[in-house]
C-alpha cells in the first residue's frame, strides 16, 4: 500500500470531496468555468496560460518584508506527460481515471482540433527545446522508451519517487509554499526544496543534488532563483526532455499582487546539449478552500477543529512521502508495452494508473 | 568571554542537578529566542549527539554499535511478550530489515534522534519539521486543529500540539506500522500514540521528551529524553538526501558526448 495521500482511506477521500465537490459545483456555475468532462481538474484547468507581468509588489507582505505567498498552488495547464505540446498528447488525461487494475483509455488520436495550452517553450519562439542534434537524439529515444524500459535508464526517475528537479516539480500535483525569514519553502508532491534568501553561498558545486542549490531573492513582485549544483537526473516529461549537470538555471517566479497566479519561468543555459539557451514557463494558481478536490490540482484537506467551534473553512495539506521507489508510471494514454524477453536484464517496474 | 562560560557552565550543572528541567528552564528562560508572540521559536538545524539512533536501552559494545547508557526512563522498554518477542526477532534481522536500509522515513521519534540533522521552521500556526535524511516533512499544527476522523496510516504521523508556558506538547496519532525506533528493532504497531514535550534547555540546546503508548506492543506507557544540539557551523545548512534514489542513481544523467558519447 502507498503512503502516499492517494491512498488515503476512501471512507476519508470521499467525505472531505463530497464537502467540498459542493463548493467546486457551485464555482464551476459561477465563473462559467468550461467543463470539459465534469471533473474538478476540469474546472481549475485551463486551455490558455495567464502571464503575470514583473512589477511592484502591492499586496500584502510578512513581517520580515516578503511578499506574502504562503498557501497552496498548482498550474494550471497540466502534467509531465509532454513538455512541448501540454494538452496535445494526453487528452484522455481530462478524462476520469481508470479503474484500479482496468486497462488504459486509449489515445483520442481523432479527438479533432481543440483550443489547447501551447508548447510550455516560451523562448525559441517554435515551442521545441534547442537541442543539439545528439541531445534530441536522446531525448526522442527516452521518450520512445517510457513504456518499453528495456534498459534502466529508460525508466523515468520521477517514476520511481525521485524529486522532479527545479522545473518539473511544478508541472506535477499542486504544491505548498511556506515562507520564514531567509527562506522560502516549497513542498511537492514528490520531493521538497528550500530556497535560502539568507545568502549563504552554495555547497561546493561537486556536491550535487536532485533539486540543487537554490539561493533567491525577490525583485518587487518576482522571487529570483538561481539553481546550482543540480545533479541533472531528473527529466523535464515523460517526453525525455533533460539538460546535463553543466546547465545553469535562473528562475523568476512573478506574483500577481491580487494572490491568486503567479507564473513561473525558467531559463536553462546548457552549451552541453543547446544550441542557444531557451525558458520554460508555467502558469500557476492558487488553491483555496473553494476549488473543487480532484486529487491532482488539489490534493489538500478540510482541517478540524474541537466540536462545537466555528471556524472559517481551514485547508491542509496531509504528509506526501513516496519511497517505495518501485512504482512505475507509463502515460495513460497508451497501451502497455509488451514484456520484454526474459533474458533481457530489466529494472522492476510495476505501472499504475496515474492521471 | 568570561560570561559565556559562566553561561555555559550554568546550563551545564543546571542540567545535571536536581530537579533539572525545572532549573534549567528558569536558568535560559530570559535567552531563548522566541517569536513575536512570545513563545519559544525552535527554528534551526537540530541534531543528536547521544546514539540513541543505535539502542534505545542501556546496552555494551557491539560490532556495529558503540555501547550507550540509553535514553528510556527507567532502563527498559516494556514489552508485552509478544512486544518482546518481535522485538527479538527484529535484532537478529537487523542487518537485513531495518527500514532505514531501504531508505524509508525513520519516523518522528527515530526521526529526531537518528543523528542526522533536521530543521524546524516555525511560524505561528505550525512548526515545519525537515529531516535531512530521505528529506521528508512533517508539520506540527499549533492552531487550534484537532486530528482528522478515523485512522490514516501516516509515516510521520498526525501531530496537533499547544503551549504549555514554554514548553510545546504535541499529541501524535495516525501512525503506520512500518518504522523502527532505532537500529536495535525496538518497535511499534500503527495504534501507537505520542505526546511529545519540547523545551529549551539553553538557547541552543532542546529536551525532547515523548511518552509512548501502544497497547499492542506495551504493557504500559513508556518516556524517553534526549537532547537536541543546534548547528552552528557558520555553513551548517540541511543537505537534501533522498537516500531511497541512491540505488538507481548510477543510471542517471544523461552520459555526455565527452564524457562517454552519445550512445551507451
Amino acid at each position: 500500500m502507498s503512503p502516499h495521500v492517494r491512498s488515503l482511506p476512501a471512507r476519508l477521500s470521499g467525505r472531505r470531496r463530497g464537502w467540498l465537490g459542493l463548493l467546486g459545483a457551485a464555482c464551476v456555475v459561477a465563473t462559467g468555468t468550461p467543463s470539459i468532462s465534469g471533473q474538478g481538474s476540469a474546472a481549475f484547468r485551463e486551455r490558455r496560460v495567464v502571464v503575470t507581468p514583473p512589477g511592484p509588489w502591492t499586496g500584502p507582505r510578512l513581517p520580515d518584508g516578503q511578499p506574502d505567498v504562503a498557501g497552496f498552488w498548482s498550474n494550471t495547464i497540466g502534467n509531465h506527460n509532454n513538455l512541448t505540446d501540454p494538452q496535445g498528447r494526453n487528452a484522455a488525461d481530462d478524462g476520469p481515471p481508470p479503474a484500479e487494475g482496468a486497462p488504459r483509455r486509449p489515445r483520442r488520436a481523432d479527438a479533432g482540433p481543440v483550443e489547447k495550452a501551447p508548447s510550455r517553450v516560451s523562448d525559441p519562439a517554435d515551442g521545441q527545446v534547442p537541442y543539439q542534434p545528439w541531445a534530441r537524439a536522446r531525448a526522442a529515444d527516452f521518450g520512445a522508451h517510457l513504456n518499453d524500459p528495456v534498459k534502466p535508464e529508460y525508466v523515468e526517475p520521477f517514476a520511481r519517487c525521485a524529486p522532479g528537479g527545479p522545473t518539473k516539480s511544478f508541472m506535477w500535483h499542486g504544491y505548498e509554499i511556506r515562507q520564514y525569514p531567509g527562506y522560502v519553502v516549497f513542498l511537492f508532491d514528490s520531493g521538497n526544496r528550500v530556497i535560502h534568501l539568507d545568502g549563504k553561498p552554495p555547497l561546493p558545486e561537486t556536491v550535487k543534488l536532485w533539486n540543487g542549490e537554490s539561493r533567491g531573492h525577490w525583485e518587487g513582485n518576482t522571487l529570483v532563483v538561481t539553481v546550482t549544483n543540480h545533479n541533472a537526473k531528473a527529466r523535464f516529461a515523460r517526453t525525455g526532455e533533460f539538460v546535463s549537470a553543466h546547465a545553469t538555471i535562473q528562475e523568476r517566479f512573478t506574483f500577481d499582487p491580487a494572490g491568486d497566479r503567479f507564473t513561473y519561468r525558467a531559463t536553462y543555459t546548457d552549451p552541453t546539449t543547446l544550441t542557444r539557451p531557451f525558458t520554460i514557463t508555467i502558469p500557476n494558481k492558487r488553491v483555496t478552500a473553494d476549488t473543487p478536490i480532484d486529487d491532482w490540482n488539489n490534493q489538500t484537506f478540510l482541517a478540524n477543529f474541537p466540536a462545537g467551534e466555528r471556524h472559517a473553512p481551514l485547508i491542509e495539506a496531509y504528509e506526501r512521502i513516496c519511497v517505495e521507489g518501485n512504482d512505475g508510471h507509463g502515460t495513460p494514454a497508451e497501451a502497455p508495452a509488451p514484456a520484454p524477453a526474459a533474458a533481457t536484464p530489466t529494472p522492476n517496474v510495476t505501472r499504475r494508473n496515474d492521471p | 568571554m568570561l560570561a559565556i562560560a559562566l553561561v555555559a557552565s550554568t546550563a551545564t550543572l543546571a542540567w545535571t542537578q536536581s530537579p533539572p528541567r525545572r532549573t534549567a528552564a528558569t536558568a535560559g528562560a530570559a535567552r531563548i529566542p522566541r517569536t513575536s508572540q512570545g513563545h519559544p521559536d525552535f527554528s534551526g538545524i537540530w541534531q543528536a549527539l547521544s546514539g540513541p539512533e543505535y539502542d534505545l536501552e542501556p546496552h555494551g559494545p557491539r560490532k556495529d554499535a558503540p555501547p550507550g547508557e540509553g535514553i528510556v526512563d527507567g532502563g527498559t522498554i516494556p514489552y508485552t511478550p509478544a512486544g518482546l518477542a518481535r522485538r527479538q526477532a527484529n535484532f537478529a534481522a537487523r542487518q537485513a530489515s531495518d527500514p532505514r536500509l531501504k531508505c524509508f522515513t525513520l519516523g518522528v521519534l527515530r526521526g529526531t534522534y537518528s543523528g542526522e540533522p533536521f530543521q524546524i521552521f516555525q511560524r505561528p500556526r505550525d512548526l515545519t519539521v525537515m529531516y535531512q535524511f530521505g528529506h521528508p516533512v512533517r508539520t506540527i499544527h499549533t492552531n487550534g486543529t484537532t486530528h482528522p476522523g478515523g485512522h490514516i496510516d501516516f509515516w510521520l504521523g498526525d501531530s496537533r500540539a499547544r503551549w504549555e508556558g514554554d514548553t510545546l506538547v504535541v499529541d501524535v496519532v495516525d501512525f503506520n506500522g512500518e518504522t523502527w525506533l532505532d537500529r536495535a528493532g525496538n518497535h511499534h504497531s500503527d495504534a501507537l500514540h505520542v505526546v511529545e514535550r519540547w523545551r529549551y534547555v539553553d538557547a541552543n540546546t532542546l529536551e525532547y521528551r515523548a511518552t509512548l503508548d501502544d497497547p499492542q506492543v506495551y504493557t504500559r506507557p513508556w518516556s524517553l529524553s534526549v537532547l537536541l544540539h543546534r548547528r552552528r557551523e557558520p555553513h551548517a545548512q540541511l543537505i537534501e538526501n533522498y537516500c531511497y534514489t541512491l540505488d538507481y542513481d548510477q543510471y542517471y544523467p544523461v552520459p555526455t558526448p565527452s564524457a562517454g558519447g552519445g550512445s551507451q
